[in-house]
């Protein structure tokens, strides 16, 4: 004798339709969504993946951001010190011609008056502002980083000598700024104070080569720190080409987390509706089927 | 016909599946809460917020750039409460599921002790208990969907019902309520059989599995909400206190500072100060000076909660639940063929075949006609021999 079987078959046939119904869902989920990984329990793993992945995406896009409102700072900085070395080279220029003895004392007189200008010139420069906030005073950002005396006619300093630094990538810091002290008037070269020196020597006529040589001090020491803005532009411009390239392997890896297949899911859509079909064809076969009471008549 | 046995079996899986679809009808619904799979979860306020602080790092003194790091705390601290909130959303209702299932489980057993009463008086007076027996069957069924529960025979066909931690259900004729007390410190619904609190005793069921999510799943997932609320929120604050504000002053609290306990942070952080002049971004006072600023950033890469960063914390929490998630689905899904199979292996003892039963009806209309034509064969004899007699 054969072993009796269930008779009623519609829980099997049931359970086979939902199952091939489920594939058909999920296939056309991902392909609607492009997306393998729709809600968490898909695959926990990679979703906890992805947390970390757009964390490090979202920061990215932040460096990006800070690189080009640093780019812009220091564009504006370096253009600024690129006139300070125009202003102090005609100063220099001035003063050789003055040192040379063929001036007379009222040429020289009107050569002091521009030396003068010079240094109103240098003043204004080194008071430079970007986006309301000074560039060289430090991190005193909202004061005025120098101020002529009128009767003294000394330069004070009033910023301060601190600088500030800003992540670029992660732990990737950048010094973001050089405090005007140390550019404008510092011990290897003060620049207001080698105009004014030569303003005084063309005005007397005395030591005016070493007033000269003063003022070619304060150059070469512009010249040296203009050299810090010219290498951070430099490395945000490292940091940005390694920031995109970033973004690229986040993005990648994010695909390949959560990403799908769109041949595979198609062919897995197209096995499931086949399945369906054959599973509902085969259920209305089976249903019915004759049983031995039709035919007694 | 019944095979004892499978109908245990049954009773078993259905627990099983009860508590496990239970357990996945609800968690499904906090797992939406937290999909990350789109970005709109929890981590996208937290990289928005330190990417705020990484802006203000680069301009310092801008007011603009000062308000956007209130707004993005601000966002962050409502996508905390937000969070919380949705929790205790579900959490209520699955409380409410757990008295509705209780009532449940009472009517049940009060009919299951009527129609044990019936199976016992009908065995003892010698009548057919088999109606009875199946409607029984049928009713410890549904019972088993809700409840873990345990047959054991006391005689006379009559069945003593219990919990599986012996919580009596139904004894004989008589069936044992089970009772619901909220619970004094968070008001949820406790379950008691005779005075006795059986919440964390029943291990099955649509009841086990709504215990299950509300006093375990969603409570700890509160709990590591709540310490990473008040992980970062504590952490932030002791940075920005060593700063200085806008105006040169000491920086106060950033957030509203958590319970020292943590409890409950998620749901009550909020950001204290709303002045952007008062966001503390300088270390030494000067209001170009970024170094406070860098310090909060920092926290983004500190591990400061559990031996984690706040966003790997987070993710190992998305990780627990979508893995809890995942493997309930995995152990319904082989509950379920497991189910199947037996019963249709029951369905082999106990079911009908039209067939059988039609060759069954043509067998016995057979036979009755063969007996019919028995009794005409002699009835017609007895009639020739009645007519012998003159």
């Amino acid at each position: 004798m054969s072993i009796r079987l269930d008779p009623n078959l519609l829980p099997d046939l049931l359970t086979a339709v939902q199952q091939s119904e489920q594939n058909m869902n999920i296939a056309t989920q991902q392909l609607a969504s492009g997306r393998s990984v729709n809600q968490l329990s898909d695959d926990p793993a990679a979703v906890a993946a992805l947390v970390g992945n757009h964390d490090r995406a979202g920061q990215d896009d932040q460096f990006v951001r800070n690189v080009s409102s640093l780019q812009a700072r220091f564009q504006v900085a370096d253009s600024t010190l690129s006139n300070v070395v125009t202003v102090l080279t005609r100063a220099v220029t001035i003063g050789t011609e003055g040192a040379n003895g063929t001036l007379s004392a009222s040429d020289r007189q009107a050569v002091a008056g521009e030396v003068q200008g010079l240094t109103s010139q240098l003043l204004s420069l080194a008071n430079t502002s970007y986006q309301g906030t000074y560039i060289f005073s430090g991190t005193a950002v909202k004061t005025q980083p120098f101020t002529l005396n009128t009767t003294t006619n000394a330069v004070a300093y009033n910023g301060d000598g601190n600088t500030t630094s800003v992540e670029l990538s992660s732990g990737n810091p950048i010094n973001t700024n050089v405090p005007g002290s140390q550019v404008f008037q510092n011990g290897s070269g003060n620049a207001f104070g080698a105009l004014q020196n030569l303003n005084a020597a063309l005005l007397s006529g005395n030591n005016i080569g070493a007033a000269v040589t003063q003022v070619q001090d304060a150059l070469s020491q512009v010249s040296t720190q203009r050299v810090f803005y010219g290498n951070a532009l430099n490395q945000i411009t490292l940091s940005e080409s390694f920031l995109s390239q970033e973004k690229v392997n986040l993005s990648s890896q994010e695909n390949s987390l959560v990403g799908v297949d769109p041949a595979k899911a198609a062919s897995d859509l197209v096995q499931a509706q086949v399945a369906n079909q054959a599973i509902l064809a085969a259920s209305g076969r089976v249903l019915s089927l004759p049983t031995l009471l039709s035919f007694l008549k | 016909m019944r095979d004892s046995i499978l109908d245990l079996r049954v009773n078993q899986e259905t627990q099983q599946q009860g508590k496990l679809n239970a357990f996945l009808g609800s968690a499904q619904q906090i797992q939406a809460l937290f999909n990350e799979t789109s970005g709109t979860g929890l981590q996208s306020s937290l990289t928005a917020f330190f990417s705020s602080l990484s802006q203000l790092s680069a301009n310092p003194s801008d007011l603009n750039v000062r308000q956007g790091v209130l707004s993005a705390a601000q966002n962050l601290a409502g996508a905390f409460n937000q969070s919380s909130a949705n929790l205790t959303t579900v959490q209520r209702n699955v409380d409410l599921g757990v008295s509705q299932s209780v009532t449940q489980v009472n009517t049940l057993t009060a009919q299951i002790a009527t129609v044990n009463a019936q199976v016992a008086a009908a065995q003892l007076s010698g009548q057919n208990a088999g109606p009875f027996v199946d409607q029984r069957q049928q009713l410890i069924n549904q019972l088993s969907n809700l409840v873990d529960v345990s047959e054991i025979d006391a005689g006379n066909g009559s069945l003593t019902l219990t919990t599986s931690s012996g919580a009596p259900l139904v004894v004989g004729g008589q069936s044992f309520q089970l009772t619901t007390q909220p619970d004094p410190t968070n008001g949820l619904q406790h379950v008691f059989s005779q005075g006795v609190d059986i919440t964390t005793e029943l291990t099955a069921g649509q009841l086990a599995g709504q215990l299950q999510i509300r006093d375990q799943e969603i409570s700890s997932l509160q709990n590591s909400l709540d310490a990473l609320a008040s992980g970062l929120a504590t952490a932030v604050n002791t940075q920005h206190k060593a700063g200085f504000d806008l105006n040169g002053a000491a920086g106060g609290n950033f957030f509203v500072p958590p319970p020292a306990s943590g409890a409950g942070a998620a749901s009550s952080v909020t950001v204290a100060i709303s002045d952007p002049t008062k966001i503390a971004a300088s270390a030494s006072g000067a209001v170009g000076d970024n170094a406070s600023a860098n310090a909060i950033l920092a926290l983004q890469n500190q591990t400061m909660i559990s031996g984690q960063t706040p966003v790997n914390f987070y993710s190992t929490v998305v990780f627990k639940l979508g893995n809890a998630i995942s493997s309930a689905q995995t152990e319904q899904q082989s509950g379920g063929l497991v189910l199947s199979q037996i019963q249709n292996l029951q369905g082999g003892i106990s079911g009908v075949d039209i067939n059988e039963e039609a060759a069954n009806l043509i067998r016995f209309q057979n036979a009755y006609q063969a007996s019919a034509q028995v009794s005409s064969v002699i009835n017609a004899l007895l009639q020739t021999t009645i007519n012998l007699i003159p």
